[in-house]
């Protein structure tokens, strides 16, 4: 399964990965405009045609104050809740990785979005033809043997791809080889039952735009229990309904048939 | 014949609010979702699924519920009530599913759920209940259109082909449901085994409504109403803790069940006026003998789940969420237990449909703290309805009545 690990001590917010992201997924471009805050972050969410996104935060760090970079976009679950969610299957997840969307069958109920525990999926408000977009991590370039835009245009390789556990295993050797700075935490590695997105900070993720307790199971786990228990239900009712009508019925015959002889 | 006299103010304002309702969705489907409602990436649903969609359809409990009574349940003096009761569940279910086209933004999709079958999707299941109870609660309307027009034909065989229809439909339910070849058999097995025992004598038939039908009525119902629920089992951290457990399904099944009664004699009694004709007062005060019984079923689940989950605390924090729960369990369980237990207030018609309209509009209450106020996503703005959701769900429930009324009139479906 093909991942992606981001290293904010090695990002430099140049946003070239933004960039690319449009050019590869023919994305236009936003008219943005500064805001209160982290200011220099442009634009200032994801939306249809921003599918991830350099967030910009002060912190201070050694006493000093510093930038730190998050990168927000899908983070295309191992299990993930919006496919889960999804009732016609619009929303799938691929072998190597990727979640992907197929507008063709999608009915807009909107449900992943209030499934995927990260707020990822933007639907398109304005339109009257509406999709559910989001980051696709590159299924196409993935099918053909490439990897991701985003990473591919990182200068500084902040963000690698490559299988999932060998991301984990590099993840996990910086943090050790460097202790002292990371924050011990493979971000994605176990939250909602493990992501292809990974990340990796000097600082906690939740101070990079990232949720702070984010489950650690997947959340089809939640709904497992309703949905296996639906044909115990159903065949309960089928039989439990059809003696009691048996019963109820045949005793008012019986009264009928009595009250007749008498 | 009797009212057709004058046009009411009443009725008037349904007409505009109707036709008003229609223009804003003429606009919603031009200029996109955006442009009517104030839903955000956010908060992704908003009004119409709390109001139109799980309140409309626990509201339209009364035909499920009442059909089971009546038919399967020995409950046969209540007949005058079934008609009423199953029409407005017809429709209200196409009402609700006219408000969900509205809602989604590719409606034009609703049929893909036929083909594309997610059996880990708690909205498939609701899709699923929604196509079948609807169809259910079509062939349950269908008699007083045969008696009107009578088409005595038509009826016989809608009598005799219905039990294999229902059969077909609830197995092949099962199948997408459970993706299990096992448990597709088993219930093919145990429907037909009815349906042979009745038409070999041994089980006792209805003679008026086919009982798989009735059956296949609860059957569905009882999944849907508690489907609707199950949805909120994929926002385990979104939804607040007072409302978010994995027995939500089971409680939105109970509610369902408990406002049944409570919306029958609402219905009955304020058509009743409107339109002139019995309000069957003494079956209303003695079908709703069970009421405070239901409320009381739903008051010791949900507290002894939230007992078991340590929300009491929550419960009692006086923040506005805390308030709006508490307003939703005394409005609509514990004021009409206090009045229902009150020495022959069901034999009062004022008390009675004073008490049912606290325990319908508590039921509303729930719906609306489960999709609205108890739904936290810290990063949005708060979402508050926009005045065109308002209208275009006003609308939606002025033509629900319009439409109601005049099928009340037009078919039999009222005894004298």
């Amino acid at each position: 399964m093909k991942a992606l690990l981001i290293d904010s001590t090695m990002c430099m917010g140049c946003r070239g990965c933004q960039v690319a992201c449009k050019e590869w997924n023919d994305l236009p471009a936003e008219s943005t405009k500064f805001f209160g805050g982290p200011g220099y972050q442009n634009p200032a969410d994801l939306s249809p045609s921003t599918w991830t996104l350099i967030t910009y935060h002060e912190s201070i760090t050694n006493g000093k104050l510093a930038w730190s970079f998050g990168k927000l976009q899908c983070m295309h679950c191992v299990d993930p809740g919006c496919e889960t969610a999804c009732p016609v299957h619009a929303l799938t997840k691929m072998d190597d990785g990727p979640v992907v969307y197929d507008p063709h069958i999608c009915l807009g109920c909107r449900y992943c979005q209030l499934a995927c525990p990260f707020n990822i999926p933007r639907f398109e408000w304005s339109k009257a033809i509406p999709e559910i977009t989001k980051c696709t991590l590159c299924a196409d370039r993935i099918a053909a043997g490439m990897e991701c835009a985003c990473s591919k245009a990182c200068a500084t390789d902040a963000i690698i791809f490559g299988d999932r556990d060998k991301l984990i295993a590099e993840a996990e050797k910086r943090i050790a080889a460097d202790s002292k700075r990371y924050v011990n935490h493979v971000f994605g590695k176990e939250e909602v039952g493990g992501t292809c997105v990974l990340h990796i900070s000097d600082v906690p993720v939740n101070k990079l735009g990232h949720k702070k307790d984010v489950p650690l199971t997947a959340l089809s786990a939640g709904s497992a229990p309703a949905m296996k228990a639906i044909p115990w239900v159903l065949t309960g009712l089928g039989i439990g309904l059809g003696a009691v009508s048996w019963i109820v019925n045949r005793r008012e015959q019986v009264a009928q048939d009595e009250g007749g002889a008498v | 014949m009797t009212t057709g006299k004058k046009t009411g103010i009443g009725t008037v304002v349904l007409w505009l609010l109707a036709l008003f309702g229609l223009g804003l969705m003429v606009w919603r489907f031009v200029a996109g979702l955006g442009a009517v409602t104030n839903l955000s990436d956010g908060y992704p649903w908003g009004l119409w699924i709390g109001i139109d969609i799980l309140a409309g359809i626990a509201l339209a409990a009364g035909g499920f519920v009442l059909a089971g009574v009546v038919h399967l349940f020995g409950g046969a003096k209540y007949h005058a009530l079934t008609r009423p009761a199953i029409l407005t569940a017809f429709l209200g279910y196409l009402l609700f599913i006219f408000g969900l086209m509205v809602d989604l933004g590719r409606p034009w999709n609703l049929y893909q759920a036929i083909f594309h079958w997610n059996h880990l999707s708690p909205m498939f299941e609701v899709a699923w209940c929604v196509m079948m109870y609807t169809t259910v609660l079509f062939l349950e309307f269908l008699p007083p259109v045969f008696e009107k027009f009578k088409w005595n034909a038509l009826h016989k065989l809608w009598h005799a082909l219905v039990p294999f229809f229902i059969i077909a439909i609830l197995t092949l339910f099962t199948f997408a449901m459970s993706d299990s070849m096992t448990w597709t058999i088993i219930i093919f097995v145990v429907l037909l085994f009815w349906e042979v025992m009745m038409r070999a004598g041994a089980m006792p038939r209805d003679k008026q409504m086919p009982i798989l039908l009735i059956m296949a009525g609860i059957i569905f119902s009882t999944m849907h109403q508690s489907s609707l629920g199950s949805i909120f089992l994929l926002a385990p951290d979104k939804l607040h803790v007072l409302w978010f457990t994995p027995i939500i399904p089971i409680l939105f099944f109970l509610s369902a069940v408990m406002v049944a009664p409570a919306m029958i004699v609402v219905e009955t009694m304020s058509t009743a006026k409107a339109d002139g004709h019995d309000n069957h007062f003494s079956l209303l005060s003695t079908f709703t003998k069970g009421l405070p019984w239901l409320l009381i079923i739903y008051l010791v689940v949900k507290l002894v789940d939230l007992g078991v989950r340590g929300a009491f605390g929550d419960a009692f924090a006086f923040d506005g969420t805390s308030i709006s729960w508490l307003l939703e369990i005394i409005i609509g369980v514990l004021l009409p237990l206090f009045i229902l237990f009150g020495k022959g207030a069901r034999e009062k018609p004022g008390t009675l449909l004073f008490a049912s309209w606290l325990v319908v509009i508590g039921l509303i209450w729930n719906r609306v703290n489960v999709s609205m106020v108890g739904v936290k996503v810290d990063e949005w703005a708060m979402y508050i309805p926009a005045w065109s959701e308002v209208f275009i769900t006003l609308g939606i429930f002025s033509i629900g009545i319009l439409a109601m009324r005049w099928a009340g009139k037009f078919f039999p479906i009222h005894e004298h």
